[in-house]
């Protein structure tokens, strides 16, 4: 259930599906985390939707996690997300700087927002992931420790860790 | 020359469809087709797999109504260890309920907020830029925010009961495996963390104001848009009311007759056949006695609406008395009236919530029976879409040696092509240039039914739909593509 979660909290949103191979990164990458509730909520989601432009309002900063297609140099790659309206043939599948438009555009949210990319080769019916991925999953987390630590974004003050 | 116009994808709906129209040399529509291209495979790929894995895995047909599939998957394998529903102990029983009708809600939501709206707040002939969600939250902020929040309201409802929004697991074989606590049933009540059920029946209620208002300016379109005559079918309960979760089959044709009594679901088989067409994966179900021409049916909210006697809850009930005073019709045959009727639904699923949430038997432990096992269930249930069949057979080992589906997208199927049939006669043929307002207006009659086209071929992979446009010697000359990824 959503109460307003403590102010210095760091959303992440991984966006996947377990049961395709590599299409898990998101979700895995998420897991890596779980023991950190004192700084990090969790989402896990198989796409993103409108009302998820709702829940990150709520948030100061948001990081998306999905998997990628795409060859990315250094397996894994994180940048700040751009609000942009895109309407595809369906609503039930946004991107994050869609989602990110419509929490500024319908709560006037401030969120910060970043997409972390991690790259994958295998998107069959499967349960784990392929080993190109495992390493990429590795490279992602160092990349996001580096960030966060660089950044600041771990505050720990008493409501974050109550 | 012939033509052939081909919309391919449909959008605004769930999942990938086309619509290819084929017009004479002098641009009079000769036919039309709504085909649907996805693979169709669930009902194969379950055969061999335990009985009791049937709730969770058929639910990922659709990432939408799984919770629709669920439980019609869970009352067939309530039967098959032995527990009829009306066995079920009274706390399964109205878990059940409350998720079923939070699942309806929250379906209903997104269709009326983000796939039907824009057509409604722009109109059908509004520039492509302006038919989409993310217009109606720059003009119309209010709106967006309530359907926003009204879907999550439904989708949290199935998270406290399922553990997840999507593809969660309530059901078990003879009841439920979880109840609601104290602080789980008070948080949709309070409205301290989010909107209150009160509130959603407020909202419910002004949106189907709003809906009222917008047939009262715009009732002559709304009354001849895709306007033909079919049978209606689905379920009741003993007293002929709306009934959601478990009841009776009842189905009329399109002028209120009876064409089927009030038939236990059990029997289902006897009545009804599927035929098959080889331009698409989809089944065409219809009533036997009255065969594949005439005994098809619309399902979903209009034809809900249509055959019940009364909504047993008030605010519902009042609307529904209001829908038919403003029609004037004993069974009304309009597409676009599904989305008036489908706002009632909503106001009638917040009502059953609220009552719902403030029975104290939702908090019981009293979960589970059991009975002596059998080899076959057959769980039927009225999904958002309309009427869902589940049907399995199993071994002396539990293993599924049958399953059949007959999805609710599947019941308007003969319908969707008919309203596809009417824009293109009716908008289309002879016009001249072809506009995009006229193609969004199949659109718009395809979208009325809500279809979900992933479940009603069981599809696996990515969906889109697809408009062509051929001419008489089959050469493509137009088509609309709107991608899947």
């Amino acid at each position: 259930m959503n109460a307003s979660p403590p102010a210095t909290k760091i959303l992440l949103i991984g966006i996947g599906n377990s049961g395709r191979s590599d299409d898990a990164l998101g979700w895995k990458f998420l897991d890596t985390f779980d023991a950190f509730p004192c700084w990090f909520d969790f989402e896990y989601r198989y796409q993103l939707q409108v009302e998820d432009a709702e829940l990150i309002s709520r948030y100061k900063k948001v990081i998306f996690v999905d998997a990628s297609r795409e060859v990315i140099k250094d397996g894994a790659s994180l940048h700040a997300c751009i609000p942009t309206p895109s309407a595809s043939f369906t609503t039930h599948k946004l991107d994050p700087g869609t989602v990110l438009w419509l929490a500024r555009e319908l709560y006037t949210a401030q969120t910060e927002a970043y997409v972390m990319a991690i790259a994958g080769t295998e998107w069959e019916l499967h349960h784990g992931l392929s080993t190109i991925a495992r390493t990429n999953l590795q490279k992602a987390l160092s990349l996001f420790l580096d960030f966060i630590l660089h950044a600041n974004l771990l505050q720990p003050k008493a409501e974050a860790v109550a | 020359m012939q033509k052939k116009i081909t919309i391919d994808p449909v959008t605004r709906v769930e999942g990938h469809g086309r619509v290819t129209i084929h017009l004479d040399e002098y641009g009079k529509v000769e036919d039309s087709f709504f085909h649907i291209v996805e693979f169709r495979g669930f009902e194969r790929f379950i055969q061999g797999h335990p009985y009791w894995e049937a709730p969770v895995l058929v639910q990922r047909l659709c990432g939408i109504c799984p919770v629709s599939h669920h439980l019609a998957a869970a009352k067939a394998i309530d039967q098959l260890v032995g527990v009829d529903p009306e066995d079920l102990s009274p706390a399964a029983h109205k878990l059940r309920k409350l998720l079923h009708y939070g699942q309806i809600f929250q379906s209903h939501a997104l269709h009326f907020f983000y796939l039907a709206s824009p057509d409604l707040l722009f109109g059908v002939d509004a520039p492509v830029e302006k038919r989409n969600v993310f217009a109606v939250a720059i003009e119309n902020k209010e709106l967006a925010r309530k359907g926003i929040l009204m879907r999550k309201f439904g989708q949290e409802i199935i998270q406290a009961i399922a553990g997840k929004k999507i593809h969660g697991v309530a059901a078990v074989p003879g009841g439920m495996h979880k109840t609601l606590d104290a602080a789980e049933r008070e948080y949709f009540l309070n409205g301290k963390d989010i909107p209150s059920i009160d509130t959603m029946i407020e909202w419910s209620q002004e949106i189907v104001d709003f809906i009222k208002g917008y047939h009262e300016k715009h009732r002559i379109m709304m009354d001849s848009f895709a306007e033909f005559p079919s049978g209606h079918l689905g379920m009741v309960d003993e007293q002929g009311n709306l009934e959601l979760y478990h009841g009776k089959l009842r189905a009329i044709d399109g002028t209120g007759n009876i064409t089927l009594p009030d038939v236990n679901t059990q029997d289902y088989q006897q009545y009804f056949a599927e035929g098959v067409e080889r331009w698409s994966y989809m089944k065409f179900p219809y009533l036997k006695e009255l065969g594949r021409e005439n005994g098809w049916n619309r399902v979903g909210p209009l034809a809900r609406i249509n055959i019940c006697n009364t909504i047993p809850t008030p605010l519902a009930e009042k609307e529904r008395q209001a829908f038919i005073a403003f029609t004037g019709k004993k069974v009304n045959n309009s597409t676009l009236y599904s989305h008036w009727a489908r706002l009632i639904e909503i106001l009638h699923c917040a009502e059953v919530m609220r009552d719902l949430l403030h029975d104290d038997e939702i908090m019981s432990s009293d979960l589970v029976r059991e009975g002596k096992p059998r080899l076959e269930g057959i769980g039927i249930i009225e999904a958002p879409r309309g009427t869902l069949t589940h049907h399995y057979q199993i071994d002396e080992k539990g293993m599924i040696t049958r399953c059949n589906l007959i999805v609710s997208t599947t019941h308007n199927n003969e319908a969707m092509n008919r309203a596809v049939r009417w824009v293109a006669n009716n908008v289309i043929s002879q016009k001249g240039a072809i506009t995009d307002g006229m193609l969004n207006q199949v659109e718009v009659a395809i979208r009325a039914y809500d279809p979900c086209l992933s479940c009603a071929t069981q599809a696996l992979g990515q969906m889109a739909l697809q408009v062509e446009l051929y001419n008489y010697e089959g050469e493509l000359i137009d088509e609309r593509i709107t991608s899947g990824n």
